[in-house]
């Protein structure tokens, strides 16, 4: 990497720090979803 | 995880199918998906050579140029599910949810290539932003989708949400080309000779070549995996909020506080 | 015809509530004013900024007059089911759309001159290339009124709609605020034949926003 290099791994990195937050975030609420469904999977009454 | 519920939204239909069932599918798109990008890294920042031109600042461009590809991607999608939902033959619930999905993720990668933009811009141009047409139409198309964003948070009814996005994403999607039409326009008519010459471009040919097109092709792999999880998720909460409100319903009869007598 | 005798009647029926209500008078109009003198505080007049900057100030002094001049047309449908009343009554919807707009245009040109003749006032701007200038305008404040329009029958009935109108507005209109601008510029410096590239695509998106109210304000009233 020359002079530059910097720019080129904060690119990288915050890509994947984005990404990385992103998925983590749909599947904290994806599970959250989940397990609130399973008590209440069949409507009462 | 001994979740009851399939990944394609079968929760609706209340069957109760085992979990084992979902975790397959899901996985061959997650791993290929972490797979293709981690090629993607290897490739971009390892195999492809400098640029003769802007060295490695040029490395960039494998992740700039995908990130700006998916966008679009993701807005064009957005305006055929939403073109989905409003022709009365293929008007489906899940049609409205994979328009939002899209727009949401269009709008993380809208934002993800301007600041990319701006990180190869600041070594190659030496300014952080510059007022270039594309630039400038990107950053309105953040804006108009935040928009439409803000407007599926405003809590309708499904049917009444759907016909409200739908209409809302292909009036934003009508005005991008007068946008950039407007902005290149300014850029040709009225701006002096600006700092830098050099555009972002470089004739490129080889591993370079290679290197990009997979890039695009792992970008467009996580498009479709982080669509289908979006999507889901939206599915569940859709379902979820309907039975609580059929089990709050349920209860309300049950002790006889309904203001309606039966 | 039937639906310009309908639009005008839609029109002549918010121009009267504005007449005897007098809100965009009396609270937008000074609203716009105030813009125009703060503008001045913050970029000191005395290093000859302002005349140069005027165009994108007037500009931006209107698009902000218009967003409440949008949300006060539909705030007076909002109330005793004024908007119920609305859809009874037979009204073809793009002429209730043709109406409320034309009825925005004429306040808001009205807002202009006043607001122009503060520019000129407390700018010191010299104005030349009148036609250029009043085409730009009209063409503008046509798709000011008429994207405002759109957003605000998109938005009646949701709970957050006064905020979210003007963050679905105004990245819709960034090519009025270009065209309006670069327009009077060209106008203002005396080479009105520049002016007239940004008056034609100010009348493009005047005809697009136009369109686009005609085709959707049926299906959104309904759901509204």
């Amino acid at each position: 990497m020359d002079d530059n290099g910097g720019y080129v791994i904060a690119g990288f990195a915050l890509t994947g720090g984005v990404l990385a937050a992103y998925v983590a975030w749909l599947g904290v609420r994806l599970r959250r979803a989940r397990r609130s469904g399973a008590g209440t999977e069949q409507p009462r009454g | 995880m001994t979740s009851t519920y399939s990944p394609d939204g079968s929760a609706h239909s209340g069957g109760a199918r085992p979990g084992a069932a979902r975790v397959p599918r899901w996985s061959v798109l997650g791993a290929a998906t972490v797979l293709a990008l981690g090629v993607q890294a290897v490739l971009a920042l390892w195999v492809a050579p400098a640029d003769a031109n802007q060295g490695d600042a040029q490395r960039l461009m494998y992740i700039h140029v995908p990130a700006a590809w998916l966008a679009y991607l993701a807005f064009t999608v957005t305006a055929v599910a939403s073109v989905l939902w409003l022709w009365p033959r293929t008007r489906s619930v899940k049609w409205d949810l994979v328009a939002g999905a899209s727009a949401e993720v269009g709008v993380v990668f809208t934002a993800l290539t301007l600041a990319l933009g701006s990180l190869w811009g600041r070594p190659v141009w030496g300014t952080w932003w510059e007022w270039d047409a594309r630039l400038t139409t990107t950053a309105v198309l953040l804006f108009l989708y935040l928009g439409y964003l803000a407007l599926r948070r405003t809590g309708d009814s499904p049917d009444e949400r759907g016909r409200r996005c739908a209409i809302a994403a292909l009036i934003a999607f009508a005005d991008v080309p007068v946008v950039h039409f407007s902005v290149t326009w300014w850029e040709t008519l009225h701006q002096e000779a600006t700092v830098f010459n050099p555009k972002l471009e470089t004739n490129i040919t080889g591993t370079m070549a290679w290197t990009l097109l997979w890039s695009v092709v792992a970008f467009t792999i996580l498009y479709v995996y982080l669509v289908r999880s979006r999507t889901q998720l939206a599915e569940m909460q859709e379902g979820l909020e309907e039975r609580e409100l059929a089990n709050a319903i349920a209860e309300r009869i049950e002790t006889g506080e309904s203001a309606v007598t039966v | 015809m039937r639906l310009l005798r309908e639009a005008v009647l839609v029109a002549g029926k918010d121009l009267r509530i504005e007449a005897r209500s007098r809100v965009v008078f009396a609270q937008v109009l000074p609203f716009g004013g105030i813009v125009l003198v703060l503008f001045a505080f913050a970029l000191d007049p005395d290093r000859g900024l302002l005349p140069r900057v005027a165009p994108g100030l007037f500009w931006i002094a209107v698009l902000l007059a218009s967003l409440l001049a949008v949300s006060r047309a539909f705030a007076i449908e909002a109330d005793n089911g004024a908007r119920d009343g609305l859809r009874l009554s037979g009204i073809d919807p793009a002429a209730i759309f043709l109406g409320k707009t034309a009825a925005v245009v004429v306040e808001l040109l009205a807002l202009e001159v006043v607001l122009g003749a503060g520019v000129v006032i407390l700018y010191d701007v010299r104005v030349t290339g009148g036609p250029a200038l009043l085409l730009a305008s009209l063409a503008a404040t046509t798709g000011l009124a008429a994207t405002g329009s759109v957003y605000g029958v998109l938005a009646a009935g949701l709970r957050a709609r006064e905020t979210l109108v003007p963050l679905l507005v105004l990245p819709f209109v960034a090519p009025v605020m270009l065209g309006g601008t670069r327009a009077f510029e060209a106008a203002l410096g005396g080479v009105t034949s520049e002016a007239w590239p940004w008056v034609e695509l100010l009348g493009v998106f005047a005809l697009m926003a136009t369109t686009i109210g005609v085709l959707v304000f049926g299906p959104l009233l309904e759901e509204s």
